[in-house]
């Protein structure tokens, strides 16, 4: 009798431990139902009771192996800013042309409410009220609104998707815009798939388990046993988005999974997906849609052939090819690292994806015997890459790299504005990596020496009249050219452009203006305007006061928190000069000069300084902004907001003039 | 038809003879190539109607795109769904000279989901294609045609698409039998139409216009309608999705719509009734009656869009609702409805044509579906019209704000409709007045306190503050006002959702560096948190009228108490200037410590001849350097 017991319960608790940890779904607690705030973040709108997921790889209904993931939630809403959570999209995929989209089922969802007399009630979803909305030829989303929300209540729903697309294991995302009580994910992976887990975030796991499932997984009479995996994570806050941040996938709090190998289980076949740094390289070289694009220097060849004959500079032909290869293609804003057309067809069409583009970049440079490499990368957008070990995954944007003498240019011909040598703004994000199709690949820095400067020159006489007249010179360079070309090409011509700046600024008068090195995207712009100001009605005031900065004041600091959580990025360093030559009339006097002030970030990170001279009836008062970081951590936050208080109480003060 | 399908053909035959000739950018005559990036070459929009149930569109259209600005312009959209069907696309590119480059079909075009983030659900989809030519200027050429199955609604022609675009030749042409019975309505159209019968016996009526010069974006222009070509055509018998009517005017429409699209939806279960009764069972004025429903109304649903059948047209279920919790607008109204029926009271299902820039009325002598994007409530007490949005949580019972006032609106009745003008928000009523103690510190610190109250359409100005919780108002609160190294030491917002809607917002507040002090001398600015930091933008010759969509009167008093022993540097602020369109007053006083600066800032709606325009340029640029001035105090 005692024996039997003994047993029975280690049964009962073996079969304890094989079944999913996920809570009951349809039941709520009068805890839950009584719970008025998150005491932990009395600032939520709603906050997560309980999340559980799983993951698995089995034998599907229709004989296939599938990637099976559930979602099962159950949300407090204290208040009706917090409704939104009750409107759920589930993405699927189709990687085709197909209509064979992921598919989804079992989709379930509740909402329990107190009713006007104070009793819990529960209102369950419709299925007629669940619209599939098929976005495009790759995504379509299934979306529902939970019924009966309001103030108080709690709402549960959970699905299940079945893909075919073992590489796309589902990542889990512990933290999100609301608080979590405790979110847990379980994995279960057959021996024949292998894949590497990477946590990202500040947060800990509160729970880290491993266990291995006996024959777990069988089919066509091949089994093998699993991991079961299980992460969860307690009381995880809601992630507050930060201005002049970058991607918030680098902060928060997610497990992903990237697919290393797998074999067969029909024919033992051993699969290499990732592993080291060789396999990739010879993974991607061997690879049609990359590789396989590279080695077609000879479709290339007769691009490049009249682009280079007669020069004999290398950097003069991979300029040619490079502006060549901007003006062919158009972009059609896809993403990613693998050619989607082939690079013949984009040739054809005039139009590709970013890799389309790039890789053909590189190809046409190695067709006319320069040394061009890919670069992968992963967009500001799409976070940081993981440098531990290779995550094929992470990369979503490739560009091409030439090496010329002992420099190498880093070269994006997705945007026909970017000289040569410089990448838009969206890919630098900390490294790449190297790709050739004859040597092992390596990381390299994409936060070039790149730089946003400009130099505002003014040369000004103040005439009886009381106007202030002469030139504005403005020299852009670096970054700051390409923006100011982009905001000029926005109209048809540059009289247009001019047109819509001087109606910007209506007390200024644009008499002359003169634009150049519009279309020399490798030399600075420079925007000469002869200007006038009314700056004084007359000129017959005894005292006149002035403020130098007139024309560019910064009155309003842009970091308003006295504190921060995450780096301010803007991506590159900043250097904005401006310095005023200002001639008086005879009868007056300097009565109060302009401020001269320095202020300094700590670590050279960058400074304010102004400087003034005096000369008879005339001055020259300079000011310097500069940033010299691209990035500035949470504990610089309080210096580089000082810093504009410091720039915006100087720049308040004003000089005077006084009669003789 | 078969006549009409001839003459494409022919069209078409010539079209390959000449290609080089017609499309080759050359030919744009010169006078149209200014603020264009793109030119309309020719573009022909047919709606021909067969019988009651099948309406065709066939659009032809050749466009030249001059710059990459103009590539957008080049992109063939086109909405479908179930009873929307396309058939036969086709196109191809030109070069600059007219040369044929590539073809193009149905196959190339991308089909997407019409909705959007705010909704949940729409029936439409769009194809759209925008073929990659990397030289300019370049032509694209093509035709479609798409099949409805309802005959009440047809698209209106706007042969001048937007900003940017020039037009050499446009025309619309829309055929029907002799018996089938139109009513259209023309916006600017210089010539009269063409009425004729084409060799089919059909009756055709045709608008063509030419030689539209690009228009530029001119800032506080009219509502679009007002200076852009537009004809609007609706039947007198029709049907919609299988619902046949007739109507010439608003009065039969409004019928229609109450009989075919809301009448029947309004049943609620015995419960919720019991309910209604329940709550208004003290209450005996209807008004108050009513509110009460109306609030129970907002704390049980919310807004979400759901647009399918019947063209999005028809409310879901009263019943629905209730237990749902939620629905678009014309599902929450159509609830309400309901709801103020179990207490025995009347009201309106109104169409309006919401927009907070411009006040759009629905056309008095001309009904049509088309017309309004959205659905209000009207309770038609005696002499006491009450109006009200079913779709916000938050606001007053009565009050419209912004979105749908002062404009007119068709009530549908079991009657028949009627056109009511909603009540306006007028530059007395929309005021924001502030009164502010400040006290300036040696070390050039600020301290104090503020209140502003907020009426009118500025009622709602601080609502997305109401429910957070104080530290992020104060965040919020430090993004609002201007003032730097702003603290929140106090906060106290309160909401009188009565008769006349106010917000007061009281603030006690401290700021570290307000004023500059250097060599002895205070530098601040005068006006510190109700700045016009920017002006208005000028413009070359002007062709809009300008348009002031809503009036307001900003009053600010600001008292500042400063060191002792200081006088002004400089000649004290004092600014006045009035105008037919407005009203500006800025001044200070220093007397002894105390400086108070005032200013008042009125701006009165209405539309004004575009000749006032450089006048609205200077008036915004004396109130920009107003409010920019700095106090400027020496010992």
């Amino acid at each position: 009798m005692r024996k039997t017991l003994l047993i029975l319960f280690i049964l009962f608790g073996a079969a304890q431990m094989a079944i999913a940890q996920d809570f009951p779904f349809g039941q709520v607690t009068p805890g839950e139902m009584e719970m008025k705030k998150y005491a932990k973040d009395t600032s939520a709108h709603a906050v997560v009771l309980q999340e559980f997921g799983t993951s698995r790889i089995a034998v599907a209904s229709d004989d296939n192996i599938k990637l099976i993931y559930e979602y099962h939630v159950k949300i407090k809403i204290f208040d009706n800013k917090g409704f939104d959570n009750g409107t759920i999209a589930i993405p699927v995929y189709n990687n085709g042309d197909a209509d064979s989209y992921e598919s989804v089922d079992d989709i379930a969802g509740v909402t329990f409410y107190k009713d006007d007399n104070g009793l819990t009630q529960k209102v369950e979803l419709e299925n007629r009220k669940i619209y599939p909305v098929k976005e495009n030829k790759h995504w379509a989303n299934y979306k529902f609104a939970l019924p009966g929300l309001r103030n108080g209540c709690v709402i549960e729903y959970k699905y299940r998707i079945e893909s075919p697309y073992f590489e796309n294991f589902h990542s889990w995302h512990f933290q999100n815009d609301i608080p979590k009580l405790y979110s847990e994910y379980e994995v279960h992976i057959p021996a024949f798939y292998v894949y590497n887990a990477s946590l990202k975030g500040n947060f800990k796991l509160t729970k880290n388990a491993v266990e291995v499932e006996r024959s777990c997984f069988s089919t066509h009479g091949a089994s093998c046993d699993c991991s079961k995996m299980v992460y969860g994570m307690s009381d995880i806050p809601a992630f507050v988005n930060e201005d002049y941040m970058t991607s918030p996938k680098n902060f928060l709090s997610a497990i992903n999974f990237e697919l290393v190998e797998y074999t067969s289980p029909y024919n033992g076949v051993k699969n290499k997906m990732t592993k080291e740094w060789k396999d990739i390289d010879y993974q991607l070289k061997n690879y049609s849609d990359f590789g396989g694009q590279l080695k077609r220097k000879g479709l290339l060849k007769a691009h490049v052939e009249p682009l280079i004959s007669g020069k004999t500079d290398d950097l003069e032909k991979a300029k040619a090819i490079y502006v060549h290869q901007q003006k062919w293609f158009k972009w059609n804003e896809h993403y990613g690292i693998y050619s989607v057309d082939g690079i013949s067809k984009a040739l054809e069409t005039h139009s590709g994806s970013v890799a389309d583009i790039n890789l053909s970049l590189v190809t046409a440079l190695n067709a006319a015997g320069l040394n061009a490499s890919a670069v992968l990368l992963s967009t500001r957008e799409n976070g940081l890459i993981n440098s531990l070990y290779p995550v094929i995954g992470d990369f979503n944007y490739v560009v091409a790299r030439v090496e010329i003498g002992d420099k190498s240019y880093l070269l994006d011909a997705t945007d026909p504005l970017l000289p040569f040598g410089m990448l838009p703004l969206r890919c630098l994000n900390d490294k790449g990596r190297v790709m050739s199709l004859d040597k092992p690949s390596y990381w390299t820095d994409l936060n070039l020496p790149q730089r946003e400067t400009s130099t505002y020159t003014m040369d000004l006489s103040l005439s009886e009249d009381g106007k202030l007249k002469g030139t504005l010179l403005e020299y852009s360079a670096g970054y700051k050219a390409y923006e100011k070309r982009k905001a000029i090409k926005k109209f048809n011509t540059v009289d247009e452009y001019v047109e819509d700046f001087n109606g910007k600024l209506p007390k200024l008068k644009i008499l002359k203006s003169e634009i150049d090195n519009l279309d020399s995207l490798d030399k600075p712009l420079s925007e000469k305007y002869e200007i006038e100001v009314n700056l004084y009605d007359k000129l017959n005031a005894n005292r006149l006061t002035f403020n130098p900065f007139f024309l560019d004041k910064i009155t309003t600091n842009p970091f308003k928190l006295s504190e921060r959580s995450f780096p301010v990025d803007w991506g590159m360093s900043s250097d904005d000069r401006f310095i005023l030559t200002m001639h008086l009339p005879s009868q007056y006097v300097i009565e109060t000069p302009p401020q001269i002030i320095a202020v300094a970030l700590p670590n050279n990170g960058g400074k304010y300084l102004t400087s003034y001279e005096p000369d008879n009836n005339s001055f020259t008062f300079s000011h310097i902004i500069q940033f010299n970081k691209s990035v500035y951590s949470s504990e610089e936050y309080p210096y580089l907001k000082e810093l504009y208080n410091k720039v915006i109480q100087s720049e308040k003060a004003e000089m005077v003039f006084k009669k003789k | 038809m078969r006549s009409i399908l001839i003459s494409c053909l022919l069209l078409a035959l010539s079209g390959v003879a000449k290609a080089q000739e017609i499309y080759n950018a050359d030919l744009i005559p010169k006078d149209l190539l200014p603020y264009a990036s793109a030119v309309i070459r020719n573009k022909e929009v047919s709606i021909a109607v067969k019988d009651l149930y099948n309406t065709t569109y066939y659009i032809k259209e050749a466009i030249t795109v001059l710059n990459k600005n103009g590539d957008d312009m080049a992109r063939i959209v086109i909405e479908h769904d179930k009873s929307n069907i396309i058939r036969n696309i086709k196109g191809a590119a030109y070069n600059e000279f007219g040369k044929q480059i590539k073809k193009f079909s149905e196959g190339d075009f991308d089909d997407v989901s019409a909705g959007n983030d705010f909704s949940l659900f729409e029936d439409t989809r769009l194809k759209h294609f925008l073929p990659a030519i990397t030289e300019y200027p370049y032509t694209i050429a093509y035709e479609y045609e798409t099949r409805s199955r309802q005959t009440l609604n047809f698209k209106e022609w706007y042969p001048n698409p937007g900003v940017g675009v020039a037009v050499e030749k446009s025309s619309f042409t829309f055929s029907c039998k002799p018996d089938f019975k139109i009513r259209y309505n023309e916006n600017n159209i210089p010539g009269s139409v063409e009425i004729n019968t084409n060799p089919a016996g059909l009756k055709t009526y045709t608008w063509r216009l030419n030689n539209l010069k690009a228009i530029k974006d001119e800032p506080l222009s009219p509502y679009y309608e007002k200076y852009l070509s537009c004809v609007k055509i609706a039947p007198e018998n029709f049907t919609y999705y299988g619902i046949s009517g007739a109507f010439t005017n608003w009065k039969e429409l409004g019928k229609w719509e109450y009989d075919k699209l809301i009448a029947g939806r309004q049943e609620l279960s015995p419960e919720t009734i019991e309910r209604v009764k329940e709550i208004t069972k003290d209450i005996t004025d209807p008004k108050l009656k009513a509110k009460k429903i109306y609030e129970y109304m907002q704390a049980k649903t919310h807004y979400i869009s759901v647009q399918v059948g019947i063209g999005g047209n028809q409310p879901f279920l009263a019943s629905d609702v209730d237990k749902q919790n939620y629905g678009d607008c014309k599902a929450l109204v159509n609830y309400t409805q309901a709801l103020l029926k179990a207490a025995n009271i009347e009201s309106y299902y109104c169409v309006v044509e919401a927009n907070d820039d411009y006040k759009v009325s629905l056309l008095h002598d001309f009904a049509s579906l088309e017309q309004g994007n959205h659905i209000i409530l009207c309770l038609p007490f005696k002499n006491d019209t009450t109006w009200a949005d079913c779709t916000s949580q938050t606001m007053p019972f009565g009050y419209l704000g912004g979105f749908t006032d002062d404009r007119a609106v068709l009530a549908c009745t079991p009657e028949g409709g009627k056109l009511m003008h909603t009540p306006k928000y007028s530059v007395n009523d929309n005021i924001k007045s502030r009164k502010a103690n400040f006290l300036i510190e040696e070390n050039g610190n600020l301290k104090g306190n503020m209140v502003t109250t907020f009426r009118g359409a500025d009622y709602d100005y601080r609502d997305q503050l109401i429910n957070e919780p104080l530290a992020e108002k104060y965040k919020m609160l430090q993004k609002i006002y201007p003032i730097n190294n702003l603290d929140i030491d106090n906060l106290d917002l309160k909401q009188d959702k009565g008769r006349e809607p106010v917000t007061i917002e009281n603030i006690k507040l401290h700021a570290r560096d307000y004023a500059t002090a250097a060599n002895g001398k205070y530098y601040f600015m005068l006006n510190p948190v109700n700045r016009q930091t920017t002006p208005l933008r000028r413009i070359r010759n002007r062709l809009n009228d300008v348009y002031i969509n809503r009036g307001f009167t900003d009053e600010d008093e600001v008292i500042y108490k400063l060191p002792e022993g200081l006088r002004l540097e400089k000649e004290p602020l004092n600014v006045s200037i009035e105008k037919p369109f407005g009203k500006f007053t800025a001044t200070m006083q220093l007397k002894g410590n105390q400086l108070v600066y005032r200013r008042k800032f009125q701006l009165i709606d209405g539309t004004y001849n575009k000749d006032v325009y450089q006048d609205l340029v200077d008036f915004y640029q004396t109130v920009v350097d107003a409010d920019e001035y700095t106090v400027s105090l020496m010992k």
